[in-house]
Protein backbone atom coordinates (compact mmCIF):
# COMPACT_ATOMS: atom_id res chain seq x y z
CA UNK A 1 0.00 0.00 0.00
CA UNK A 2 1.23 3.56 -0.69
CA UNK A 3 2.84 6.11 1.99
CA UNK A 4 -0.31 8.49 1.45
CA UNK A 5 -3.08 5.67 1.34
CA UNK A 6 -1.75 4.10 4.95
CA UNK A 7 -1.71 7.39 6.21
CA UNK A 8 -4.87 9.12 4.75
CA UNK A 9 -7.15 7.50 7.13
CA UNK A 10 -8.26 9.49 10.29
CA UNK A 11 -9.28 5.92 12.21
CA UNK A 12 -5.47 4.47 11.18
CA UNK A 13 -3.89 7.74 12.53
CA UNK A 14 -5.91 7.28 15.69
CA UNK A 15 -4.88 3.70 16.26
CA UNK A 16 -1.52 4.54 15.63
CA UNK A 17 -1.34 7.15 18.41
CA UNK A 18 -3.56 4.76 20.68
CA UNK A 19 -0.88 2.17 20.35
CA UNK A 20 1.62 5.05 21.04
CA UNK A 21 0.08 5.83 23.84
CA UNK A 22 -0.78 3.07 26.04
CA UNK A 23 1.42 0.23 24.19
CA UNK A 24 -0.69 -2.19 23.63
CA UNK A 25 -4.91 -2.90 23.14
CA UNK A 26 -7.06 -5.16 22.36
CA UNK A 27 -9.64 -5.44 18.95
CA UNK A 28 -13.00 -3.95 20.98
CA UNK A 29 -10.69 -1.52 23.28
CA UNK A 30 -9.54 -0.11 20.03
CA UNK A 31 -13.11 0.03 18.87
CA UNK A 32 -14.40 1.66 22.22
CA UNK A 33 -12.10 4.17 21.82
CA UNK A 34 -12.49 4.55 18.19
CA UNK A 35 -15.74 4.62 18.08
CA UNK A 36 -16.41 2.48 15.08
CA UNK A 37 -17.79 -1.34 14.69
CA UNK A 38 -15.36 -4.40 15.62
CA UNK A 39 -15.04 -5.18 11.86
CA UNK A 40 -14.12 -1.90 10.32
CA UNK A 41 -11.36 -1.18 13.69
CA UNK A 42 -10.17 -5.09 12.77
CA UNK A 43 -9.70 -4.29 8.53
CA UNK A 44 -7.58 -1.06 9.91
CA UNK A 45 -5.64 -3.12 12.09
CA UNK A 46 -4.99 -5.70 9.58
CA UNK A 47 -3.88 -3.22 6.85
CA UNK A 48 -1.24 -1.90 9.88
CA UNK A 49 0.07 -5.40 10.75
CA UNK A 50 -0.03 -6.28 6.74
CA UNK A 51 2.44 -2.92 6.45
CA UNK A 52 4.89 -4.40 9.21
CA UNK A 53 4.02 -1.31 11.71
CA UNK A 54 2.04 -3.07 14.43
CA UNK A 55 2.47 -7.36 15.14
CA UNK A 56 -0.43 -9.09 16.83
CA UNK A 57 -0.57 -11.00 19.88
CA UNK A 58 -3.09 -13.83 20.76
CA UNK A 59 -3.74 -14.89 23.90
CA UNK A 60 -6.46 -17.32 23.60
CA UNK A 61 -9.40 -15.48 22.48
CA UNK A 62 -8.11 -12.08 22.94
CA UNK A 63 -6.09 -10.34 19.82
CA UNK A 64 -3.86 -7.55 21.51
CA UNK A 65 -1.72 -5.02 18.97
CA UNK A 66 1.14 -3.71 19.50
CA UNK A 67 3.92 -1.58 17.30
CA UNK A 68 6.36 -4.02 15.61
CA UNK A 69 9.30 -3.56 17.36
CA UNK A 70 11.97 -5.16 14.66
CA UNK A 71 10.25 -2.94 11.66
CA UNK A 72 11.93 0.27 11.07
CA UNK A 73 8.77 1.61 9.83
CA UNK A 74 7.40 1.16 13.44
CA UNK A 75 10.29 2.84 15.10
CA UNK A 76 10.02 5.79 12.66
CA UNK A 77 6.20 6.45 13.21
CA UNK A 78 6.46 5.87 17.02
CA UNK A 79 9.14 9.00 16.85
CA UNK A 80 6.72 10.97 14.33
CA UNK A 81 3.90 10.75 17.24
CA UNK A 82 6.25 11.59 19.94
CA UNK A 83 7.75 14.42 18.16
CA UNK A 84 4.59 15.50 17.43
CA UNK A 85 2.65 15.31 20.48
CA UNK A 86 5.69 16.81 22.15
CA UNK A 87 5.90 19.90 20.09
CA UNK A 88 2.03 20.29 20.40
CA UNK A 89 2.46 20.68 23.95
CA UNK A 90 4.72 23.63 23.76
CA UNK B 1 -5.51 31.00 69.06
CA UNK B 2 -1.76 30.18 68.73
CA UNK B 3 -1.59 26.48 68.19
CA UNK B 4 0.52 23.85 69.22
CA UNK B 5 2.74 22.23 66.50
CA UNK B 6 1.58 18.83 65.78
CA UNK B 7 3.08 15.76 67.41
CA UNK B 8 3.58 13.36 64.41
CA UNK B 9 6.53 14.23 62.35
CA UNK B 10 5.38 11.89 59.52
CA UNK B 11 2.04 10.26 60.35
CA UNK B 12 2.15 8.11 56.88
CA UNK B 13 4.53 6.05 58.70
CA UNK B 14 1.76 4.88 61.06
CA UNK B 15 -0.75 3.91 57.94
CA UNK B 16 -1.89 0.24 57.28
CA UNK B 17 -0.16 0.20 53.82
CA UNK B 18 3.45 1.37 55.13
CA UNK B 19 5.70 -1.01 54.82
CA UNK B 20 9.03 -0.18 57.54
CA UNK B 21 12.58 -1.51 56.09
CA UNK B 22 13.16 -3.12 59.46
CA UNK B 23 10.67 -5.85 61.00
CA UNK B 24 11.61 -5.74 64.70
CA UNK B 25 11.18 -9.89 65.98
CA UNK B 26 10.18 -10.78 62.13
CA UNK B 27 14.70 -11.24 61.06
CA UNK B 28 14.24 -14.81 61.16
CA UNK B 29 11.17 -15.38 59.29
CA UNK B 30 12.57 -13.01 56.83
CA UNK B 31 15.61 -14.99 56.22
CA UNK B 32 13.54 -17.98 55.98
CA UNK B 33 11.78 -16.42 53.34
CA UNK B 34 14.47 -15.54 51.20
CA UNK B 35 16.21 -18.85 51.98
CA UNK B 36 12.98 -20.79 50.38
CA UNK B 37 12.94 -18.00 47.23
CA UNK B 38 16.94 -17.64 46.45
CA UNK B 39 16.82 -19.91 43.74
CA UNK B 40 15.24 -17.35 42.07
CA UNK B 41 17.94 -15.12 41.80
CA UNK B 42 20.23 -18.16 40.46
CA UNK B 43 18.12 -20.24 38.58
CA UNK B 44 15.06 -18.41 37.96
CA UNK B 45 13.29 -20.79 35.53
CA UNK B 46 14.20 -24.08 37.00
CA UNK B 47 11.59 -24.64 39.26
CA UNK B 48 8.80 -22.64 41.27
CA UNK B 49 7.94 -22.06 44.81
CA UNK B 50 4.92 -22.53 47.18
CA UNK B 51 5.32 -21.02 50.55
CA UNK B 52 2.46 -20.32 53.19
CA UNK B 53 2.81 -17.72 55.84
CA UNK B 54 0.43 -18.16 58.83
CA UNK B 55 -0.19 -16.07 62.04
CA UNK B 56 -2.99 -14.15 63.86
CA UNK B 57 -4.32 -11.02 62.98
CA UNK B 58 -1.59 -8.24 63.51
CA UNK B 59 1.63 -10.86 64.02
CA UNK B 60 3.00 -8.80 60.54
CA UNK B 61 2.45 -11.64 57.72
CA UNK B 62 1.41 -8.79 55.13
CA UNK B 63 3.84 -6.26 56.45
CA UNK B 64 6.98 -9.40 56.20
CA UNK B 65 5.73 -11.04 52.83
CA UNK B 66 5.82 -7.26 51.25
CA UNK B 67 9.21 -5.97 53.06
CA UNK B 68 10.94 -9.93 51.34
CA UNK B 69 8.66 -9.07 47.75
CA UNK B 70 10.43 -5.46 47.85
CA UNK B 71 14.22 -6.77 48.73
CA UNK B 72 13.99 -9.79 46.30
CA UNK B 73 12.98 -8.00 43.09
CA UNK B 74 15.77 -5.58 44.10
CA UNK B 75 18.23 -8.24 44.38
CA UNK B 76 16.80 -9.98 40.91
CA UNK B 77 17.16 -6.75 39.19
CA UNK B 78 20.85 -6.17 40.18
CA UNK B 79 20.85 -10.06 38.97
CA UNK B 80 19.04 -8.64 35.12
CA UNK B 81 16.26 -11.37 36.58
CA UNK B 82 13.24 -9.85 35.29
CA UNK B 83 11.11 -10.51 38.44
CA UNK B 84 7.87 -9.19 39.79
CA UNK B 85 6.43 -9.29 42.89
CA UNK B 86 2.50 -8.80 42.70
CA UNK B 87 0.69 -8.67 46.22
CA UNK B 88 -2.86 -9.03 46.06
CA UNK B 89 -5.70 -9.49 48.90
CA UNK B 90 -7.87 -12.05 47.88
CA UNK B 91 -10.80 -10.97 49.85
CA UNK B 92 -10.85 -7.94 47.93
CA UNK B 93 -11.92 -10.11 45.08
CA UNK B 94 -14.26 -12.19 46.56
CA UNK B 95 -11.84 -14.72 46.57
CA UNK B 96 -12.85 -15.26 42.73
CA UNK B 97 -9.81 -16.83 41.56
CA UNK B 98 -9.95 -15.23 37.61
CA UNK B 99 -10.81 -11.98 39.14
CA UNK B 100 -7.32 -11.99 41.38
CA UNK B 101 -5.34 -13.59 38.36
CA UNK B 102 -7.04 -10.87 36.11
CA UNK B 103 -5.70 -8.02 38.59
CA UNK B 104 -1.92 -9.51 38.62
CA UNK B 105 -1.91 -9.82 34.54
CA UNK B 106 -3.01 -6.01 35.05
CA UNK B 107 -0.13 -5.17 36.59
CA UNK B 108 2.24 -6.64 34.24
CA UNK B 109 -0.11 -5.79 31.34
CA UNK B 110 -1.98 -2.58 32.63
CA UNK B 111 -4.41 -2.33 29.05
CA UNK B 112 -5.63 -6.10 28.58
CA UNK B 113 -9.26 -6.46 28.62
CA UNK B 114 -10.93 -6.79 32.13
CA UNK B 115 -13.54 -9.21 31.53
CA UNK B 116 -15.51 -12.22 29.55
CA UNK B 117 -12.32 -14.91 31.21
CA UNK B 118 -12.16 -17.80 32.65
CA UNK B 119 -9.85 -18.37 35.47
CA UNK B 120 -7.49 -20.81 33.39
CA UNK B 121 -7.40 -18.94 30.22
CA UNK B 122 -6.31 -15.83 32.61
CA UNK B 123 -3.83 -18.01 33.86
CA UNK B 124 -2.71 -19.27 30.26
CA UNK B 125 -2.48 -15.44 29.52
CA UNK B 126 -0.73 -14.43 32.34
CA UNK B 127 2.23 -17.10 31.93
CA UNK B 128 2.12 -16.73 27.90
CA UNK B 129 3.05 -12.75 28.86
CA UNK B 130 5.52 -13.82 31.27
CA UNK B 131 7.50 -16.44 28.75
CA UNK B 132 7.34 -13.25 26.19
CA UNK B 133 8.74 -10.33 28.64
CA UNK B 134 11.00 -13.45 29.89
CA UNK B 135 9.60 -12.65 33.02
CA UNK B 136 8.87 -14.59 36.63
CA UNK B 137 6.42 -13.33 39.50
CA UNK B 138 6.05 -13.60 42.55
CA UNK B 139 2.35 -14.31 43.20
CA UNK B 140 1.55 -13.24 47.17
CA UNK B 141 -2.46 -14.27 47.87
CA UNK B 142 -3.12 -12.40 50.91
CA UNK B 143 -6.11 -14.24 52.73
CA UNK B 144 -5.82 -16.82 50.76
CA UNK B 145 -8.32 -19.03 52.76
CA UNK B 146 -11.02 -16.46 50.47
CA UNK B 147 -9.80 -18.67 47.68
CA UNK B 148 -10.09 -21.97 49.13
CA UNK B 149 -13.83 -20.72 50.33
CA UNK B 150 -14.86 -19.33 47.35
CA UNK B 151 -13.60 -22.17 44.86
CA UNK B 152 -12.56 -25.14 46.32
CA UNK B 153 -9.51 -27.69 45.72
CA UNK B 154 -9.56 -28.04 42.05
CA UNK B 155 -8.80 -24.02 41.51
CA UNK B 156 -6.04 -23.89 44.15
CA UNK B 157 -4.66 -27.25 42.77
CA UNK B 158 -4.71 -25.94 39.34
CA UNK B 159 -3.09 -22.54 40.26
CA UNK B 160 -0.52 -24.40 42.22
CA UNK B 161 0.31 -26.85 39.31
CA UNK B 162 -0.47 -25.22 36.36
CA UNK B 163 3.64 -24.95 35.46
CA UNK B 164 3.88 -28.76 35.71
CA UNK B 165 1.62 -29.03 33.34
CA UNK B 166 3.73 -26.84 30.65
CA UNK B 167 6.19 -29.00 29.53
CA UNK B 168 10.08 -27.89 28.78
CA UNK B 169 8.96 -24.17 29.66
CA UNK B 170 10.44 -22.04 32.34
CA UNK B 171 8.97 -22.13 35.76
CA UNK B 172 7.72 -18.63 35.67
CA UNK B 173 5.04 -18.48 38.53
CA UNK B 174 5.65 -18.75 42.29
CA UNK B 175 2.81 -18.79 44.91
CA UNK B 176 2.95 -17.27 48.84
CA UNK B 177 0.20 -17.77 50.41
CA UNK B 178 -0.62 -15.64 53.41
CA UNK B 179 -3.27 -16.52 55.81
CA UNK B 180 -4.39 -17.10 59.61
CA UNK B 181 -4.09 -20.73 60.18
CA UNK B 182 -4.19 -23.96 57.86
CA UNK B 183 -7.97 -24.49 59.44
CA UNK B 184 -9.34 -23.81 55.77
CA UNK B 185 -6.90 -26.21 54.03
CA UNK B 186 -8.77 -29.08 55.46
CA UNK B 187 -11.03 -28.33 53.43
CA UNK B 188 -8.87 -29.13 50.25
CA UNK B 189 -8.64 -32.62 48.23
CA UNK B 190 -5.31 -34.26 49.48
CA UNK B 191 -3.15 -33.55 46.51
CA UNK B 192 -4.41 -30.27 46.56
CA UNK B 193 -3.42 -29.76 50.35
CA UNK B 194 -0.19 -31.49 49.58
CA UNK B 195 1.05 -29.34 46.96
CA UNK B 196 0.72 -26.35 49.18
CA UNK B 197 2.08 -27.10 52.36
CA UNK B 198 5.58 -28.11 51.83
CA UNK B 199 6.86 -24.86 53.57
CA UNK B 200 4.62 -23.10 55.67
CA UNK B 201 6.21 -19.88 57.82
CA UNK B 202 4.20 -19.77 60.96
CA UNK B 203 4.42 -16.26 62.69
CA UNK B 204 3.86 -16.55 66.68
CA UNK B 205 1.64 -13.32 68.30
CA UNK B 206 3.40 -10.92 69.98
CA UNK B 207 4.52 -10.64 73.46
CA UNK B 208 4.68 -7.18 75.31
CA UNK B 209 8.21 -6.51 74.75
CA UNK B 210 8.22 -7.41 71.13
CA UNK B 211 4.94 -4.78 71.03
CA UNK B 212 6.97 -1.99 72.66
CA UNK B 213 10.15 -2.65 70.52
CA UNK B 214 7.67 -2.63 67.14
CA UNK B 215 5.70 1.05 69.06
CA UNK B 216 8.83 2.68 69.58
CA UNK B 217 10.43 1.75 66.17
CA UNK B 218 7.01 3.52 64.76
CA UNK B 219 7.24 6.56 66.82
CA UNK B 220 10.73 7.50 66.18
CA UNK B 221 9.61 7.27 62.22
CA UNK B 222 6.05 8.90 62.77
CA UNK B 223 6.18 11.50 65.93
CA UNK B 224 8.26 14.39 66.81
CA UNK B 225 11.06 13.60 69.38
CA UNK B 226 10.06 13.33 72.99
CA UNK B 227 6.07 13.70 72.05
CA UNK B 228 4.98 10.11 73.17
CA UNK B 229 6.28 8.89 76.67
CA UNK B 230 7.47 5.25 77.28
CA UNK B 231 4.69 4.74 79.48
CA UNK B 232 2.27 5.76 76.33
CA UNK B 233 3.91 3.23 74.70
CA UNK B 234 4.06 0.83 77.07
CA UNK B 235 0.34 1.07 77.43
CA UNK B 236 -0.17 0.57 74.18
CA UNK B 237 1.56 -2.25 73.84
CA UNK B 238 -0.22 -3.85 77.03
CA UNK B 239 -3.59 -2.85 75.17
CA UNK B 240 -2.23 -3.93 71.59
CA UNK B 241 -1.32 -7.78 73.81
CA UNK B 242 -4.78 -7.84 75.05
CA UNK B 243 -5.52 -7.74 71.80
CA UNK B 244 -3.64 -11.08 70.83
CA UNK B 245 -0.73 -9.47 70.30
CA UNK B 246 -1.94 -7.62 67.40
CA UNK B 247 0.78 -5.08 66.35
CA UNK B 248 -1.43 -3.24 63.79
CA UNK B 249 -4.22 -2.50 66.07
CA UNK B 250 -1.32 -0.93 68.60
CA UNK B 251 -0.10 1.36 65.74
CA UNK B 252 -3.68 2.49 65.23
CA UNK B 253 -4.04 2.92 68.40
CA UNK B 254 -1.06 5.34 68.75
CA UNK B 255 -2.51 7.24 65.49
CA UNK B 256 -5.23 7.82 67.25
CA UNK B 257 -3.86 8.67 70.18
CA UNK B 258 -1.65 11.21 68.89
CA UNK B 259 -4.70 12.91 66.97
CA UNK B 260 -6.88 13.36 70.22
CA UNK B 261 -3.47 14.77 71.50
CA UNK B 262 -3.33 17.12 68.26
CA UNK B 263 -6.91 18.19 68.91
CA UNK B 264 -6.14 19.18 72.36
CA UNK B 265 -3.61 21.19 71.37
CA UNK B 266 -0.95 18.87 73.86
CA UNK B 267 2.43 18.32 73.82
CA UNK B 268 2.70 15.33 73.94
CA UNK B 269 0.66 12.36 73.80
CA UNK B 270 -0.58 10.78 77.24
CA UNK B 271 -2.56 7.88 78.55
CA UNK B 272 -5.99 8.91 78.64
CA UNK B 273 -5.05 9.81 74.42
CA UNK B 274 -4.69 6.29 74.36
CA UNK B 275 -7.69 5.37 76.44
CA UNK B 276 -9.93 8.17 74.76
CA UNK B 277 -8.92 6.68 71.08
CA UNK B 278 -9.44 2.52 72.70
CA UNK B 279 -12.81 3.85 73.82
CA UNK B 280 -13.82 5.01 70.48
CA UNK B 281 -12.61 1.95 69.06
CA UNK B 282 -14.02 -0.41 70.73
CA UNK B 283 -17.50 -0.36 72.21
CA UNK B 284 -16.88 0.76 75.62
CA UNK B 285 -18.49 0.61 78.57
CA UNK B 286 -22.18 -0.43 78.51
CA UNK B 287 -24.32 1.37 81.54
CA UNK B 288 -26.08 -1.90 81.87
CA UNK B 289 -22.62 -3.46 83.06
CA UNK B 290 -21.44 -0.58 85.02
CA UNK B 291 -24.87 -0.44 87.12
CA UNK B 292 -24.63 -4.02 87.43
CA UNK B 293 -21.57 -3.27 90.27
CA UNK B 294 -22.35 -2.94 93.84
CA UNK B 295 -21.93 0.48 95.31
CA UNK B 296 -18.03 -0.32 96.82
CA UNK B 297 -17.18 -1.48 93.52
CA UNK B 298 -18.34 1.62 91.89
CA UNK B 299 -16.64 3.84 94.28
CA UNK B 300 -13.84 1.98 93.83
CA UNK B 301 -13.76 1.96 90.70
CA UNK B 302 -14.28 6.37 90.55
CA UNK B 303 -11.74 6.38 92.41
CA UNK B 304 -9.59 4.72 89.98
CA UNK B 305 -10.63 6.76 87.31
CA UNK B 306 -9.91 9.81 89.35
CA UNK B 307 -6.29 8.99 89.90
CA UNK B 308 -5.86 8.63 86.21
CA UNK B 309 -7.19 11.55 85.27
CA UNK B 310 -5.42 13.59 88.54
CA UNK B 311 -2.11 11.69 87.63
CA UNK B 312 -2.02 11.93 83.74
CA UNK B 313 -0.61 8.01 84.15
CA UNK B 314 -0.94 4.96 82.36
CA UNK B 315 -0.72 2.72 85.35
CA UNK B 316 -1.27 3.15 89.18
CA UNK B 317 -0.87 1.22 92.16
CA UNK B 318 -3.42 -0.21 93.99
CA UNK B 319 -2.37 1.63 97.56
CA UNK B 320 -2.93 4.96 95.12
CA UNK B 321 -6.14 3.88 94.48
CA UNK B 322 -7.06 3.49 97.72
CA UNK B 323 -6.49 7.16 99.11
CA UNK B 324 -8.78 8.31 96.38
CA UNK B 325 -11.09 5.79 96.75
CA UNK B 326 -11.53 6.69 100.54
CA UNK B 327 -12.25 10.32 99.20
CA UNK B 328 -14.95 8.59 96.93
CA UNK B 329 -16.68 7.10 99.99
CA UNK B 330 -16.39 10.28 102.00
CA UNK B 331 -17.96 12.65 99.02
CA UNK B 332 -21.15 9.84 99.05
CA UNK B 333 -20.67 9.55 102.82
CA UNK B 334 -19.73 6.02 102.81
CA UNK B 335 -17.51 4.32 104.65
CA UNK B 336 -14.48 2.59 102.92
CA UNK B 337 -14.29 -1.66 102.84
CA UNK B 338 -11.06 -3.07 103.67
CA UNK B 339 -7.73 -3.36 101.77
CA UNK B 340 -8.02 -7.07 101.94
CA UNK B 341 -11.71 -6.45 100.18
CA UNK B 342 -10.89 -3.81 97.46
CA UNK B 343 -7.93 -6.30 96.37
CA UNK B 344 -11.03 -8.70 95.80
CA UNK B 345 -12.50 -5.92 93.86
CA UNK B 346 -9.83 -5.50 91.43
CA UNK B 347 -9.51 -9.21 90.68
CA UNK B 348 -13.50 -9.27 89.82
CA UNK B 349 -13.14 -6.10 87.82
CA UNK B 350 -10.49 -7.12 85.98
CA UNK B 351 -12.20 -10.46 85.06
CA UNK B 352 -15.36 -8.24 83.99
CA UNK B 353 -12.97 -5.93 81.94
CA UNK B 354 -13.41 -2.91 83.79
CA UNK B 355 -9.54 -2.54 84.32
CA UNK B 356 -6.45 -4.99 83.86
CA UNK B 357 -3.51 -5.42 86.10
CA UNK B 358 0.42 -5.94 85.52
CA UNK B 359 3.12 -6.77 87.64
CA UNK B 360 5.71 -4.24 87.68
CA UNK B 361 9.48 -5.00 86.88
CA UNK B 362 11.86 -4.26 89.31
CA UNK B 363 12.20 -0.35 89.87
CA UNK B 364 12.16 2.26 92.11
CA UNK B 365 8.95 1.14 93.26
CA UNK B 366 9.88 -2.47 93.82
CA UNK B 367 7.35 -5.36 92.07
CA UNK B 368 4.40 -4.22 92.63
CA UNK B 369 0.90 -4.45 91.08
CA UNK B 370 0.08 -1.99 88.58
CA UNK B 371 -3.67 -1.24 87.26
CA UNK B 372 -4.48 0.00 83.92
CA UNK B 373 -7.74 0.79 82.00
CA UNK B 374 -8.02 -1.52 79.29
CA UNK B 375 -10.36 -0.33 77.34
CA UNK B 376 -12.42 3.40 78.68
CA UNK B 377 -11.50 6.81 78.84
CA UNK B 378 -10.87 7.66 82.71
CA UNK B 379 -13.03 10.66 82.22
CA UNK B 380 -15.91 8.79 80.42
CA UNK B 381 -16.03 6.23 83.75
CA UNK B 382 -15.79 8.73 85.84
CA UNK B 383 -18.54 10.68 84.39
CA UNK B 384 -20.87 7.49 83.87
CA UNK B 385 -19.78 6.50 87.64
CA UNK B 386 -21.14 9.71 88.68
CA UNK B 387 -23.97 9.75 87.36
CA UNK B 388 -24.92 6.01 88.53
CA UNK B 389 -24.03 6.99 91.72
CA UNK B 390 -25.74 10.03 91.97
CA UNK B 391 -29.11 8.49 91.12
CA UNK B 392 -28.35 5.76 93.72
CA UNK B 393 -27.64 8.14 96.45
CA UNK B 394 -31.51 9.85 95.90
Amino acid sequence: MELEEVFSSKPRMKILKLVSKLGELNVSEFARRLGLNFTTTSRHLQVLEGEGILQQRTYGRIRMYRFNQASPKAKVVQELIEVWEEASKK
Amino acid sequence: MKRHQSVFKDESKLDINFVPNRLPHREKEHRLLMEFFSFLLKYPDRMAQRVLVTGEIGTGKTALCQRFGAEMTLEAHKRSVNLHYIHVNCREYRGKLFLILQHALTVLKPTFPQRGYGAEEVLKALLQNLDEENAYVILALDEFDSIIEAEGSDAVYNLTRMQEMRQNKPQRMSILGIMRDLESTKRLDDSARSTLQRNIIRLERYGKPQLVDILNERVTLAFEPYTVPEDVVSLTADLAQDESGNARFGIELLWRAGKYADAEDKEKVQPEDVRKSISSIIPSLSRTELDDLGLHEKLFLLGTAEVFLESGEAYVTLSEIEKIYAVACEEFDEKPVSHTQLWKYVQTLSVRGFLKTEVSGEGSRGRSTLVYLPSISAEELAKALRALLARQER
